[in-house]
């Protein structure tokens, strides 16, 4: 036998890649698992895959290490604050399945659906762990694709398509730009890899500012279409309201944790040499992402199309911390998004209960009264909307204060009072859904759907938003430390 | 020996907490609407019993801060749980405990629907306030300062009247627009007093003039729409007047207070020269509520606006006595809330009684009540002649001394004042008169007089339930305003470390600090 020669030496540390490797065969598999599981019994592919996610986010942590490794020849990085992000992307994947089985329960091949979920969150924890231009855009279309099928998954539905169709083009374009604005950086840098880019660009002579201006921009361009900054945020209320309501809970917080570490880490490695030019920018932007999202919520009267502009005011106030751009800052986006999940989820798994008859309850009118029939969900969701509010004794106070805290930090006084001002605007929204709930009287009788799983995703989020209200010290502790190798 | 146990009890923790266990206990565990009344009884006594404690074994020879506790919270951030009394915060414990009693036994009747998330909402609001009080951590008094939006936001919402929706936004919107600028200010303090939230350390550090100078505006701004003072007020009115009367109690007895009360642990010992700096604008402003708000509430055809409007100028008595940096004046400020929050608190509690009967608050729907409830009548005199400050009542007390506080004001008050403050004292003291007309006016036309309307000839007077909790602020109005001595003595170490801190200039401090910073980053490694 001829002696077979490798052409490469074996990658090194790819051990570090198990959770990706452990998914993209999970998910394989249980396409096939799926053909032998009757249509009545779906529920057990949604409860496989809710598995797969989980083990993947405990699989995360086992594989950490106490310092950063990377693989595939520096392409892949995993270091704590990939690992961070890999739990929540897995968590909120395995939150949207959940959601899932009852809303979903009558689709037709459920089994794709759920294979398709997890491949999108094989593409962004392939983003939480890019080190490369090349391995971060392999990971945003994995997710991408994927999601854009998720988005029209229900075929007979004209606005699922639409909002698909929507979605698909404005992400096409973005993710052009984004490439487009990647080939400018690579022109002068001669790399791929965010630290070689950074280092290239540190050196390059004033006779290459033109394009490394061209690809600074073009590169946030394409960015802030995918975590949906103003202006380029045309593409969310459309996508949240035609979208299956559980995959809008999903696209509202995996593919953000995953667009945010990206951006991290292309400011903190690859542009720290632009600064002062991207602090401009994102200033700009989040100027404008402020006052988009939470101006144009105030008028919507579809709870699904609210949330959508209420994302868009968070991601203004998450853009703080990366303006801030410090150790506090980047630790306090990953605050944001954990409790911003939680709140997220908790808020969806409401809407998707409040389907009457097989007629959604999505109008903000359709949750009037709804104290006086079930108080216990009243409650939840009066304690998610205060929590979205950014009132103390709920989590998402502590979110608004960790941003705030490192932007003031990094000298950024004027946007934090601006932001300020926008969180009080943003707060009437909130409590008139809180309004409608205990202050009005009921309007159409309501019809809960009884299911389990979305109780408990009720019971655990709220649960979750008020400890981490009241002890918010150990989730600080833990994404300070998770960001501290960063920088 | 015995009095060390009891200073290391965790009695603050205790009165904070326990209503909200007490609420959690009943939103769990009681069912019935009559037994949820009883339990949240049970809970307020016991509330009130645990801070008991507080006054008894207070330590009125020292102005240091007394009871307190510390655990770290958020150690990334330096935010600790750090609680602690002085004479200045320990009355208002007492009061909400004392209150809150008052609020739940005035609810018996009147509240029929959600009796227990009235109940629980009560509860929790009461463990916010407390916290207001206790809190020496900014943040924490921030958490609590916030938190307290929402019980309250419900309870005007869902029990409160026709108009409770607009009302209890606007009072929302207002109070959290006004309260997100000391987020701000408390960030920045944190980041220039080197890394600490403790209002201690705020107190030591020196910031110069042109932080001094934004802190306090920021501080203004959050304080000023929580007092209310003019012309940031405009919530007060319409969410007293859609409030049910207990929340009515509540806001006027203590949500107010926190408001001044602010002014005194955070703008006058933190930033001494802007305060300074600032006396002329907040007795301008403290005049117009005194004089301005006093001739609007003359004109108000509803009891509980009426009233509301009267809340306001007699703040704006606390706002002036408060910038007169005397000792005389200051605890004119205090006593004026404590008083306030038992003569306002009893006066809404009479429009409640009247409004169970008649479903009105209307001025003109009444008219010769006297004749059917002679007892009321007598009830509502005494609480009317406090709320003009007639002698022998606490208010007389507080307004004496602010009105000498005033004349005799401190000459760092009275160096930044173009007018002698003896020709404020002056005007001030027109509200004696004013509130004589607004007040003695409304009972002329609501009490007195001849019997001419049915519905008022149908009212019964007042209940045993109804007077019992009557009695316990007669007795307390009428014992501040003979006997003060009690209250002004644990109020005065407090007050008179107070003037020494707000009248002492951190600028020299500042100044030596600027100096020295650079010699002290050539020295830091």
């Amino acid at each position: 036998m001829a002696n077979v020669v490798f052409p490469y030496p074996f990658p090194e540390h790819l051990t570090s890649l198990m959770p990706e490797i452990f998914v993209a065969i999970a998910a394989m598999a249980l396409l096939l698992i799926d053909l032998f599981i009757a249509q009545d019994k779906k529920s057990i592919t949604a409860w496989l895959a809710i598995t797969v996610s989980l083990i993947a986010a405990l699989l995360s942590v086992n594989v950490m290490q106490s310092e950063a490794v990377t693989a595939f020849y520096g392409f892949f990085l995993l270091d704590h604050f990939a690992v961070l992000a890999k739990v929540l992307i897995c968590l909120g994947t395995a939150f949207g399945m959940v959601l899932s089985i009852q809303y979903m329960k009558d689709e037709e091949h459920l089994g794709e659906y759920y294979v398709l979920m997890l491949f999108a969150t094989l593409g962004m924890m392939l983003m939480a762990s890019a080190n490369n231009f090349i391995i971060m855009y392999l990971g945003l279309e994995l997710m991408a694709l994927c999601i854009y099928v998720l988005v029209g998954y229900q075929r007979k539905v004209l606005r699922s398509s639409e909002a698909s169709l929507k979605y698909f083009i404005l992400g096409a374009l973005s993710s052009g730009m984004l490439l487009y604005g990647v080939t400018f950086l690579y022109g002068v840098s001669g790399s791929f890899n965010f630290a070689g880019i950074g280092t290239g660009l540190a050196a390059a002579g004033a006779d290459a500012h033109t394009a490394i201006m061209l690809g600074l921009v073009f590169v946030i361009a394409g960015l802030a279409f995918k975590v949906s900054m103003a202006p380029f945020h045309m593409w969310t209320p459309d996508a949240y309201e035609g979208a299956p309501t559980p995959i809008t809970a999903f696209m509202s917080v995996g593919p953000k944790v995953a667009g945010f570490v990206v951006f991290i880490r292309i400011l903190a490695d690859a542009l720290p040499s632009l600064q002062n030019e991207y602090t401009m920018i994102l200033t700009g932007l989040a100027v404008l992402t402020m006052a988009v999202g939470n101006l144009a919520a105030i008028a919507q009267r579809n709870i699904k199309r609210m949330l959508a502009y209420s994302t868009i005011g968070h991601v203004g106030f998450i853009m703080l911390g990366l303006i801030a751009a410090n150790t506090d800052g980047y630790a306090a986006i990953m605050v944001y998004m954990t409790i911003y999940m939680f709140m997220n989820m908790g808020a969806f798994a409401i809407i998707i209960l409040m389907n009457r008859e097989g007629i959604p309850g999505e109008l903000i009118d359709d949750f009037a009264g709804l104290s006086r029939v079930r108080p216990v969900y009243a409650m939840a969701m009066g304690l998610l909307m205060f929590s979205l509010a950014g009132i103390p004794f709920l989590g998402g106070f502590w979110a608004k204060y960790a941003v705030f805290m490192a932007a003031i930090e990094a000298g950024h006084l004027y946007l934090v009072l601006y932001a300020l001002l926008f969180s009080a605007v943003g707060a009437f929204y909130y409590i008139r859904i809180v309004k409608y709930i205990y202050f009005d009287e009921e309007r159409v009788a309501f019809n809960f759907e009884e299911s389990s799983p979305m109780q408990l995703t009720v019971l655990v989020t709220t649960i979750a938003i008020v400890v981490l209200g009241i002890f918010p010290g150990p989730l600080m502790d833990i994404c300070k430390q998770a960001l501290a190798g960063l920088l | 020996m015995e009095l060390n146990n009891i200073m290391n009890f965790p009695i603050l923790s205790l009165s904070i907490f326990l209503p909200t266990l007490g609420a959690l206990v009943i939103w769990l565990f009681v069912r019935g609407d009559r037994a949820v009344r009883w339990a949240s009884l049970a809970v307020s006594i016991a509330t009130f019993l645990v801070t008991l404690p507080l006054a008894l074994s207070f330590d009125t020879s020292t102005a240091h801060m007394q009871f307190e506790e510390f655990a770290p919270w958020i150690p990334t951030f330096n935010v600790n749980y750090q609680l602690g009394v002085d004479g200045i915060s320990m009355p208002f414990v007492l009061l909400t405990s004392l209150l809150t009693i008052i609020c739940i036994v005035s609810a018996w009747e009147c509240i029929q629907s959600r009796v227990k998330e009235y109940m629980i909402a009560f509860l929790v609001l009461e463990t916010t306030l407390i916290g207001v009080f206790c809190a020496l951590d900014a943040i924490l008094f921030y958490f609590f300062w916030e938190a307290m939006l929402i019980p309250m936001y419900l309870i005007i919402g869902v029990w409160g009247g026709k108009n409770r929706v607009y009302a209890t936004l606007k009072f929302f919107l207002y109070t959290l627009a006004g309260s997100v600028l000391m987020l701000v200010a408390v960030l920045v303090m944190y980041f220039k007093a080197g890394h600490t939230f403790s209002v201690l350390a705020f107190m030591d550090y020196p910031f110069d003039f042109t932080w001094q100078f934004w802190l306090w505006i920021a501080f203004f701004v959050a304080f000023a729409v929580k007092v209310p003072m003019w012309p940031v007020h405009t919530w007060l009115p319409d969410a007293h007047t859609e409030a049910p009367t207990a929340g009515s109690v509540i806001l006027a007895g203590i949500l107010l207070k926190m408001g001044a009360y602010g002014f005194l642990r955070f703008s006058l010992p933190i930033l001494p020269d802007a305060s300074q700096y600032f006396v002329p604008f907040m007795v301008a402003l403290s005049m117009i509520a005194i004089i301005y708000i006093s001739l609007v509430a003359m004109m108000q055809r509803d009891m509980k606006r009426l009233i509301a409007y009267s809340s306001i100028a007699h703040m704006g008595f606390v706002t002036l006595g408060t910038f007169m940096f005397s000792t005389l004046a200051l605890e004119g400020a205090v006593f004026g809330m404590i008083s306030h929050g038992f003569v306002a608190g009893a006066l809404f509690l009479c429009v409640g009684v009247m409004y169970d009967r008649l479903h009105t608050r209307e001025i003109g729907d009444y008219g010769g009540v006297a004749n059917v409830m002679p007892i009321f009548a007598a009830v509502m005199m005494l609480f009317c002649m406090a709320n003009v400050a007639l002698p022998g009542a606490s208010a007389f007390v507080a307004e004496a001394l602010v009105l000498l506080g005033t004349f005799n004001a401190h000459p760092a008050a009275q160096a930044a004042m173009s007018v002698s403050t003896k020709w404020v004292a002056i005007g001030a003291a027109t509200s004696v008169i004013l509130s004589a007309c607004y007040t003695l006016w409304m009972y002329k036309r609501v009490i007195l007089g001849d019997l001419v309307k049915d519905s008022v000839k149908s009212m019964q007077d007042m209940t045993v339930r109804e007077i019992s909790y009557f009695v316990p602020l007669i007795l307390l109005v009428l014992w501040l305003g003979f006997y003060p001595v009690p209250v002004l003595n644990v109020i005065h170490e407090s007050v008179t470390h107070l003037v020494a801190q707000a009248t002492t200039t951190k600028l020299v401090a500042a100044h030596a600090l600027a100096q020295a910073a650079p010699i002290l980053d050539a020295v830091r490694p």
